[in-house]
């Protein structure tokens, strides 16, 4: 226990000191904070060119025109109820489809139109964009075009059914459990933010442990102390750097964000402001999570000598979490799936699949307790695993060992 | 305080690397643990430290079976390495730590090794800053550091200059001198000589010889006598003793100033001066042949090879009788 605090002091120390560490840190932390400061800087200079851009407003709007072509052999089209629908677009009605497509090969038309019947039109755009809304707000006109000229030839007020057709309705959302919805960005934020923990710490003790190898520090590190207290040491080093690291960088994002809270034009805050009980879940499983990975990294890291054989090793536990991974966020839209209920119990997934079906699904108590037990007995063992393959492992140089040939010696060796 | 191993045999993925090693050695001495490359030495002083655990035999410390505490043992490994980017107290400090120091003993530890080992100047300086030999000087020193009472050298002496190698030697024989177990393997035969009053050759996987050095020598050289002579080249008096004396010896080497010969039972130093002076050898020196441990060695180990060999052809002539005879 003694050389396991000594271990643990000096890998945090390593942490600390290394340049790397440091700068990457404070940068982040830099670019969440001036981040957060933009809007402030954005709105003190927009409030004193606020009257100046008023007096431009008017003067700009023509040079903003989008242009877009048309071509309507019938004359379905009412021109004043289509512009009314298209603000600040202006229609160049042409006298056949191919000129339509011409305007818009030349891009002189940001996209065409060629109207074949009332209810039926052909769209042209040379580059889709990727949110383009032009057919959509199209079809909407044409549909209404069709329930004006239902009004015309029926008799009907045109003004009472737009009155009717647009009549507004007041809905208040009382969500009494989860909501999904809102709960899906930070749940998706925060599954991403683990899996980048994961591999980017494990891939820095699975390294660790190689250099030591590799330098033949380990040579005399073995026979100084026990190879599961260094392996541990080493781990739980690195889960204290990252859990630090982590609150520095979201401490700077959030403070920063409260800060300046009252120049965000949107409510930043409602993403960020997540339930306790998810924030506890997300600690208990995420760490449990970091922990288990970290072992299995150190663990792969001693099966090699040199620093260019670590990707092979380390091939392994990256394969294993890119797989938890997609298999959570593409499970996320069915959250109480059985895909997702197994993965919640795993600990090789539980880390993810259970914070987010407490985050977003829906789970009894009993079975986050069943789920993390499991989690922290697979760390114990995995630890002491990691510690056996790591000893054993450590004083074989030269070829990389497989695991499975790891896995059989300790076997054998018991 | 006595370290000894009882038929230790250890395996690797089925095949046998110590096949029951037995030597053992006592505090205030050093044993010179010899033997080729992979001849099984590494994996022994490993076994000592309990980083490997032997198949079978046990290792025991005043007869009680030997569990080290990480304290107890000093272990300078051949391949040697530290932290390249530590400085060199920063990392001696850690490893006294490891091996149980408090935080001020680790210092004041470290202090005293850096300086005893004339290297306290560089106390700051990171490792891989440092000239190959006091770096070498330092990983001894962080051997030390935790004040063991077993000490394992392996290779020493390697990259040291004679300057040094005689700071190194010093320390060494302080190590002896406080009553410390010092078990010291190296292929430089004459620091073994030098420090060693026992040694254990390994070869193949097991103790080919073991024992008090200076009997060791005495056994090897019974029997044997040098001799040269003034009116006589070397190769001129081996022809004369392969020729005219083969009734009384047989030649067993020629060294750089002698003739070495293996005198036959039944006969004396006198009938032999006798028989030198009736074929007109005029001796200029004559006397008892004490063997270099190198001679003791490489006898020794050339030994088990050529009985590895023959027995190798053995096995395989059975094989080449059988394959003649049916053709016949």
């Amino acid at each position: 226990m003694k050389s396991f605090g000594t271990i643990l002091k000096f890998e945090l120390a390593n942490y600390f000191k290394s340049k790397s560490y440091v700068i990457s840190t404070l940068l982040i932390c830099l670019v969440c904070v001036v981040i957060m400061f933009v809007p402030r800087f954005i709105k003190n200079d927009k409030s004193a060119k606020d009257d100046k851009e008023v007096a431009e407003s008017a003067e700009s709007k023509d040079g903003e025109v989008t242009y877009m072509a048309l071509y309507d052999a019938e004359g379905f089209v009412d021109m004043e109820l289509l512009q009314g629908y298209f603000y600040g677009v202006e229609f160049k009605v042409c006298d056949s489809a191919d000129a339509v497509k011409k305007l818009v090969e030349s891009e002189e038309a940001e996209a065409g139109y060629v109207i074949n019947g009332i209810t039926d039109y052909d769209y042209y755009v040379f580059n889709r964009e990727m949110f383009d809304e032009n057919t959509e707000l199209f079809t909407e006109f044409m549909s209404m075009s069709v329930k004006m000229q239902y009004c015309e030839e029926n008799g009907l007020d045109k003004d009472e059914f737009l009155a009717l057709e647009y009549i507004p309705i007041n809905v208040n959302e009382n969500v009494l459990g989860k909501d999904s919805m809102s709960n899906y960005f930070y749940c998706y934020i925060l599954i991403i933010l683990v899996f980048m923990l994961i591999v980017m710490y494990g891939t820095t003790i699975a390294t660790g442990v190689t250099n030591e190898k590799s330098n033949r520090s380990i040579e005399i590190l073995v026979t100084s102390t026990s190879s599961t207290a260094l392996l541990f040491g080493k781990v739980f080093a690195g889960a204290i750097a990252t859990v630090f690291q982590v609150g520095l960088i979201g401490g700077s994002l959030l403070g920063s964000y409260q800060f300046n809270k009252s120049y965000w034009a949107i409510d930043i805050g409602q993403f960020l402001n997540i339930p306790a009980n998810v924030v506890v879940a997300f600690a208990i499983f995420g760490i449990g999570g970091f922990l288990f990975y970290a072992f299995m990294y150190g663990a792969l890291g001693a099966l090699v000598s040199k620093i260019e054989d670590l990707n092979k090793s380390a091939g392994t536990a990256q394969m294993l979490v890119m797989i938890v991974y997609f298999i959570t966020l593409i499970q996320l839209s069915n959250i109480d799936g059985v895909a997702m209920k197994v993965c919640s119990y795993l600990p090789f997934s539980s880390y993810s699949a259970m914070f987010a079906r407490v985050a977003m699904g829906h789970v009894e108590i009993w079975e986050i307790a069943i789920s993390a037990i499991i989690l922290y007995a697979s760390v114990a063992v995995m630890g002491i695993i990691g510690g056996k393959i790591f000893r054993a492992s450590t004083l074989r140089y030269g070829n990389p060992i497989k695991l499975s040939a790891a896995l059989k010696g300790l076997k054998k060796s018991e | 305080m006595e370290l000894k191993l009882t038929n230790i045999k250890k395996s690797f993925e089925d095949k046998e690397i110590l096949h029951g090693i037995n030597f053992s050695v006592k505090s205030g001495r050093a044993l010179g643990l010899l033997g080729r490359n992979g001849a099984g030495k590494t994996t022994t002083i490993r076994i000592i430290m309990d980083v490997f655990r032997a198949n079978e035999g046990e290792v025991t410390l005043d007869g009680e079976k030997f569990v080290p505490q990480s304290s107890q043992i000093g272990y300078l490994p051949e391949e040697r390495g530290l932290y390249p980017k530590k400085t060199v107290t920063e990392q001696m400090v850690y490893l006294a730590m490891l091996r149980g120091k408090n935080k001020k003993d680790a210092i004041e530890s470290t202090k005293k090794w850096l300086k005893k080992l004339d290297v306290i100047e560089y106390e700051t300086r990171k490792l891989d800053t440092l000239s190959k030999g006091n770096q070498q000087k330092v990983q001894l020193a962080a051997t030390l550091v935790g004040e063991p009472q077993i000490v394992i050298l392996d290779e020493p002496f390697s990259g040291l200059d004679p300057v040094n190698a005689q700071i190194l030697k010093d320390v060494i024989r302080e190590l002896i001198a406080e009553g410390r177990i010092v078990i010291f393997s190296s292929h430089q035969m004459s620091y073994v000589e030098e420090f060693c009053e026992d040694i254990a050759i390994i070869d193949h996987g097991d103790v080919v010889l073991s024992g008090n050095l200076d009997e060791i020598k005495t056994e090897y050289g019974k029997g044997r006598r040098i001799v040269c002579a003034n009116n006589l080249t070397l190769e001129e008096l081996k022809s004369v003793c392969e020729s005219k004396l083969s009734d009384m010896v047989t030649v067993h080497d020629v060294s750089k100033h002698y003739v070495i010969l293996n005198v036959k039972d039944g006969i004396n130093q006198w009938q032999l001066l006798d028989a030198f002076k009736e074929n007109n050898v005029d001796i200029k020196t004559f006397g008892a042949y004490e063997p270099a441990l190198n001679d003791i060695f490489v006898a020794k180990v050339g030994e088990e090879e050529a009985e590895e060999e023959k027995k190798n052809e053995d096995e395989e002539q059975p094989k080449k009788k059988g394959l003649f005879g049916r053709k016949k």
